[in-house]
């Protein structure tokens, strides 16, 4: 029972890691199949079997677990493809998700269409019923009206129920989700304080109405899942990534949908977290550039970032998230011609159909990696370890409008678009870093996705930053690092008027290690943060209070924060706590991997064009480089499933662990 | 310049003031700033011209050139060091509340940029807290007044002076946090421009610069060009001027010829007693503002972007008050106004990119005492707030507030509002019908029926415009429904608010009905589509 595996869809690929009995990890794809996640899952995971040369069925039986990323809540969302959703609310406040806090994107697009809400107007019913902030009940349930909502809400395959004040006392919304569930025994039923117990509503509610929407769009996916690992023998604990980059059971998952909206891009980051353990560096930004987008993460002192601001699809979920910055970006980002006249590179995507034009599927308009295979950084015939051959002439062919738009010849025009896409994606580091208030320079960027490699050089460069590291591993990084995370379980509560103190950490605790008891047996440990602000400020900070059990202490984390973040603290005044949080951690067992590549035909130099002149610069085969290898820039490393651009200047180490690490001039 | 240097550089550009932007959000001290982020940022060319500004409030885009300008008029040597601060809306600024801040950056010893932070500050004294004084006959009793400063040189600001102004407003720990997150982000920008001019050299940048405001400037005239020539004219009208001067207009003459827009505004109204009065750099940012809103999202806001427009009007009159006039509500009346006359006018030479009326501000403050926390308490409505305009792209935004702002405001928690203050909620919710008809009806406004709960009677100022005229209907559109904000006594008698009132009495148990105005429509209401009007009723966005 030694293999542990992690399964992580993407947009184009499936991928699976697998790490044996003896410690080696496999690396297997699978095209991803949008209709049914799971099939693609399958696939990958008989093609991890075959990379091992075993049978499934002898995969599946010894395997301890299987950590699953997915895009299937992101989609829904996205693609507006969710449940049909009725919500059961306070009388007299039924627009609290429409009105979205009279905020609008796009400041100067004054035309730009309201988007439907995702539960219609018609769907939001009343209920007669009133709670105060102390807890106390203004308005008793009224049952006639929760029985009119109740019929009004037949048809729709989930119900939300928001009540205002619900975070106070969950009394009427566990009443109404009773008898809900007697009524509608098929529908979902999830409830704001279930989901987030927190006070203000229109994060609750809409958050609340997210995990309706992609509850049982999941909950299917996942069920499906389930079904056919069981089918093909698996007999073993599946875990969801979620948003906060810890996992969960899938049935955790299922009933908190909403939390697995970020569980995609989690997996890198979980990745960051486990490398930085491992002695990589504590202060890495992973940088994970795929074919139409591209994930950006701070780890700090060793932790990712976690923030609860989260919008997906335009729609807000407040639940704890990887801190992430997405850009539209990627090796598929379509270059044009921008309305004002200048170059620009996306948002528009070549996706996976019909690619970039070089994939000779039928694109015409020049993308990122069209780019890359003109400037000579990436190898026609050895693309993919040869299994996608590029086109050079297609991509001259969709480029050279663009460059005589732009007067310029047509390598330059290539130069031009990496040069711009480095910038964004230079741009994208700042957000997730200094726009954070942390100084990237120095910490280490963590290039891994198919495409980072391309472009790390260059973004280290232009910020400042003197080391980026790609591991070998670098395609199947983001579902390696869904078999190096925690187990985790969030709980929080508004304390409303309750004074700063040790008695509401203790129950979240209690409760936190309760179902983490039930989810395992293995050690578990416990964090504590809260929202807190002072008296008279309207917005609340969160702070961090690990070990802290005295409301001195307490308060006085609080003030060292106000500090750090504003430059001053009021240590005189009231301090309020309005949310206590606790999670719950537990720690998976397993070893990082040894991960072997697959050999490629020797190659030894080539053309490249840098800084507006074509030089011959050696080519290294990224998977044959002894330990403690040095190379030094210009130069091109490849591997199967990752190429990656020395710059002049650059040194590069192959590290025993199987981490490149480049060394950029200041 | 090389394209892709001049794409590259314009991508830092609007980073830089992004990046601004941030550090204002997560350093300010005040609920208007981090939440309802009523402020903006820019970068201005040596001369004061924009360069690039944030997408913050739309009504700031053409005013903060005048407080580069103004400070460059005050001072003949400016170093580098300096820190400059103004409010004067006769000297820079456009209206009392907003601070604005102002860094120059050097590069070799010539100044080539100014950094730029303009913050609504809660309070700067005045007759009224909050700002706001419809009692003001004259500036002197709206606040302190800030010609261009030095605040600091340097580098280090002068304490002095900041006790000087901490000591003018009733929230001074507010106003010092929020003054050195301003601070703070205009470095910021500073910092960040002066790296580009050190990796870019002066001379190239500053010539990528010109560049850029060229290409925003040819794209502006690309979209004048589609447009047909002629004189056009609209005007919009305000309530009154809250000293019984009531349908003051604003009239617009707007000549498109060619790549160009003449937008003439002399024949508007003479100014007014109270607060509604503009000041002229407030004027200028309106008219640019609605000329933003005719062009498309994506043209660059930047001086060039604003090169094809010519501005005339008169001083005296009410969108440019002579030096002393009250002008505090301007930044929404008449802004509002002057937008609303503009887009009337232009709606027959481009249909398509009029878009119906935002609804017009209607603030509401009240101060009281709290009983169950045993002090006073100061609130202010956000709540309520008014439509959007229809556009050809489709109905409203609901709620989505006034066009000075554009769904760029946001209101606070109920449940917070709630536990704070002594105040119920009672019904919060879209108020039917309240959108104007057309081919798409503009966003409806709110209910809001708020009961107060507070320890013996509190008093409600009140700020804004609109109960007498909604939100204008475009291209055939009807207007909206206008607001409606009364008192329900406990005697079953009613007291309706005017906009402009001071230290209005409200008992315990008394309830605040508010109803706000929709947007306008757009289209004529005959070409709705049936399917749609069938769904505004099964919605309930029309009865």
């Amino acid at each position: 029972m030694t293999w542990r595996i992690a399964v992580d869809v993407g947009g184009t690929f499936t991928d699976v890691v697998g790490i044996g009995p003896d410690g080696s990890a496999h690396l297997a794809k699978a095209a991803s199949t949008p209709h049914d996640q799971s099939e693609g899952v399958l696939t990958g995971l008989a093609n991890l079997a075959t990379a091992a040369g075993i049978t499934l069925d002898a995969l599946l039986r010894n395997t301890l677990r299987i950590v699953h990323g997915t895009t299937v809540a992101t989609n829904a969302l996205l693609e507006r493809k969710g449940a049909r959703v009725a919500m059961l609310t306070t009388e007299g406040h039924r627009d609290v998700i429409e009105m979205r806090e009279g905020l609008k994107p796009e400041r100067y697009n004054l035309r730009l269409a309201p988007p439907p809400p995702l539960v219609p107007r018609h769907m939001r019913l009343p209920v007669r019923e009133r709670l105060r902030p102390d807890g106390s009940v203004a308005t008793a349930l009224d049952p006639a009206s929760l029985a009119n909502a109740i019929e009004a809400a037949r048809g729709a395959d989930a119900i939300a129920i928001c009540f205002l004040h619900a975070w106070a006392t969950p009394a009427h919304e566990q009443a109404a989700a009773a008898a809900l569930r007697a009524a509608m025994p098929d529908a979902f039923v999830t409830a704001s304080h279930e989901v987030l117990p927190e006070i203000k509503e229109f994060e609750r509610f809409s958050t609340t109405v997210v995990n309706a929407y992609v509850g049982p769009v999941v909950s299917r996916y996942l069920g499906r899942l389930a079904q056919r690992l069981a089918d093909a023998g698996y007999a073993g604990p599946v875990f969801v990534i979620l948003s906060h980059g810890g996992v969960a059971p899938i049935a955790e998952a299922a009933r908190r949908a909403a939390a697995t909206a970020l569980s995609g891009p989690a997996g890198g980051v979980a990745a960051g977290v486990a490398l930085a353990r491992e002695g990589l560096d504590q202060d890495l930004v992973t940088f994970d550039m795929g074919g139409t987008s591209t994930d950006i993460a701070l780890i700090t002192g060793g932790q990712a970032r976690l923030g609860r601001g989260r919008e997906v699809g335009g729609e807000r979920i407040a639940l704890e998230s990887l801190d992430i910055v997405t850009l539209g970006a990627g090796g598929g980002s379509i270059a044009h011609l921008g309305a004002n006249g200048t170059l620009q590179v996306g948002p528009r995507s070549a996706g996976a159909r019909p690619g970039p034009a070089c994939y000779g599927r039928g694109g015409t308009e020049p993308t990122v990696t069209d780019a890359n295979l003109l400037l000579g950084y990436l190898d026609p015939d050895s693309f993919l370890g040869g299994a996608q051959r590029l086109d050079e002439n297609a991509a001259r062919a969709a480029i050279a409008p663009l460059a005589a738009a732009l007067r310029l010849d047509q390598d330059a025009t290539a130069e031009g678009i990496i040069r711009l896409v480095n910038a964004r994606m230079a741009d994208g580091v700042r957000v997730a870093t200094v726009r954070r208030g942390v100084d990237p320079r120095g910490a280490t960027l963590l290039a891994f996705g198919g495409a980072a490699g391309l472009h790390a050089s260059a973004v280290a460069r232009d910020l400042g930053m003197r080391r980026f590291a790609v591991p070998l591993f670098a395609a199947g990084l983001s579902a390696w690092g869904m078999l190096r995370t925690d187990l985790r379980f969030e709980v929080s509560r508004s304390i409303g008027a309750m004074p700063v103190d040790d008695a509401a950490f203790q129950e979240l605790e209690s409760q936190a290690r309760a179902r983490m008891n039930e989810w395992f047996d293995g050690p578990v440990s416990t964090t504590r943060a809260a929202d807190m602000r002072y008296g008279e400020q309207v917005f609340e900070i969160a702070v961090n209070l690990d070990g802290q059990t005295t409301p001195d202490a307490m308060r006085q984390a609080f003030h060292d924060r106000h500090r750090e973040l504003f430059t001053y603290a009021l240590e005189g005044d009231e301090v309020v706590m309005v949310n206590a949080r606790v999670a719950a951690l537990g720690r998976l067992d397993g070893d990082a991997g040894r991960y072997t590549a697959p050999p490629m035909p020797p190659a030894t130099a080539r053309r490249i064009r840098l800084h507006g002149a074509w030089r011959e610069v050696p080519v290294h085969r990224f998977g044959a480089l002894a330990d403690g290898a040095r190379i030094r820039g210009p130069a091109i490393l490849e591997s199967h499933t990752t190429t990656i651009l020395l710059a002049e200047g650059d040194s590069a180490e192959m590290d025993a662990r199987g981490w490149l690490i480049a060394e950029v001039p200041g | 310049m090389d394209p892709v240097t001049l794409a590259v550089i314009d991508n830092r550009l609007r980073a830089i003031v992004e990046e601004m932007g941030e550090a204002m959000l997560r350093t300010s001290y005040s609920q208007i700033l981090n939440s309802s982020r009523d402020f903006s940022v820019a970068l201005c060319g040596a001369d004061g011209a924009l360069v690039a500004q944030a997408d913050h409030i739309p009504v700031h885009v053409g005013a903060l050139r005048f407080a580069a300008e103004a400070v460059i008029a005050r001072f003949p040597v400016i170093q580098d060091g300096d820190i400059f601060l103004l409010n004067d809306p006769y000297h820079g600024g456009s209206h009392l509340p907003d601070l604005t801040i102002i860094l120059p950056v050097f590069e070799g010893g010539a100044r080539c940029f100014f950094s730029v932070v303009r913050a609504h500050i809660t309070d700067v004294g005045g007759g009224t807290h909050g700002g706001y004084n419809p009692g003001a006959t004259d500036i002197w009793q709206e606040g302190i007044r800030i010609p261009p400063i030095r605040l600091g040189d340097a580098g280090a600001l002068r304490e002095d002076l900041v006790a000087m102004l901490c000591a003018n407003t009733r929230i001074p720990r507010d106003v010092r946090g929020d003054l050195m997150a301003m601070v703070g982000a205009a470095r910021l920008g500073a910092a960040r421009v002066s790296a580009l001019l050190a990796s870019h050299g002066r001379a190239p940048l500053l010539s990528a610069v010109d560049a850029i405001l060229d290409l925003s400037e040819a794209h502006a005239r690309r979209i004048l060009r589609e447009w047909p020539d002629g004189v056009y004219h609209g005007e919009a009208v305000l309530d009154d001027d809250g000293h019984g001067r009531e349908n003051i207009v604003i009239r617009a003459a707007c000549t498109k010829q060619g790549d160009a827009l003449h937008v003439d505004l002399t024949a508007s109204d003479d100014e007014a007693t109270g607060f509604v009065n503009s000041s002229y750099p407030n004027m200028v940012s309106a008219v640019c503002m609605a000329f933003a809103f005719l062009l498309d999202a994506d043209v660059s806001k930047n001086e060039g972007a604003f090169r094809p427009l010519r501005i005339t009007a008169r001083q005296g009159s009410i969108v440019w008050a002579n030096e002393g006039k009250p002008v505090t509500l301007c930044t929404s009346h008449c802004s509002n106004e002057i937008v609303e006359a503009i887009t009337r006018a232009m709606q027959h030479a481009c249909p398509d990119r009029a878009t119906g009326g935002w609804g017009r501000r209607f603030r509401v403050a009240i101060k009281g005492r709290d009983a169950k926390r045993g002090r006073g308490f100061v609130w202010h409505l956000f709540h309520a707030r008014p439509g959007g305009g229809a556009s050809s792209a489709g109905d409203g935004w609901n709620t989505a507030g006034e066009w000075h702002s554009a769904g760029g405001l946001k209101f606070g928690s109920v449940e917070m509002a709630e536990a704070r203050f002594p105040l119920v909620f009672e019904r919060h919710e879209f108020r039917p019908d309240s959108g104007g008809h057309g081919q798409h009806r503009g966003g409806t406004g709110a209910e809001l029926l708020l009961r107060l709960d507070s320890d013996g009677i509190a008093f409600a100022n009140t700020a804004g415009d609109g109960a007498r005229h909604g939100s204008a209907g475009m291209a055939g559109g009807a207007d909206s429904a206008p607001h409606r904000y009364v008192i329900l006594r406990e005697d079953g008698s009613t007291r309706e608010l005017r906009t402009k009132e001071v230290e209005v009495p409200i008992a315990p148990g008394e309830r605040l009905h508010l109803l706000s105005a929709g947007g306008g429509g757009w289209g004529a209401p005959t070409a709705r589509d049936p399917a749609a009007i069938v769904a505004d009723q099964r919605e309930g966005y029309t009865s």
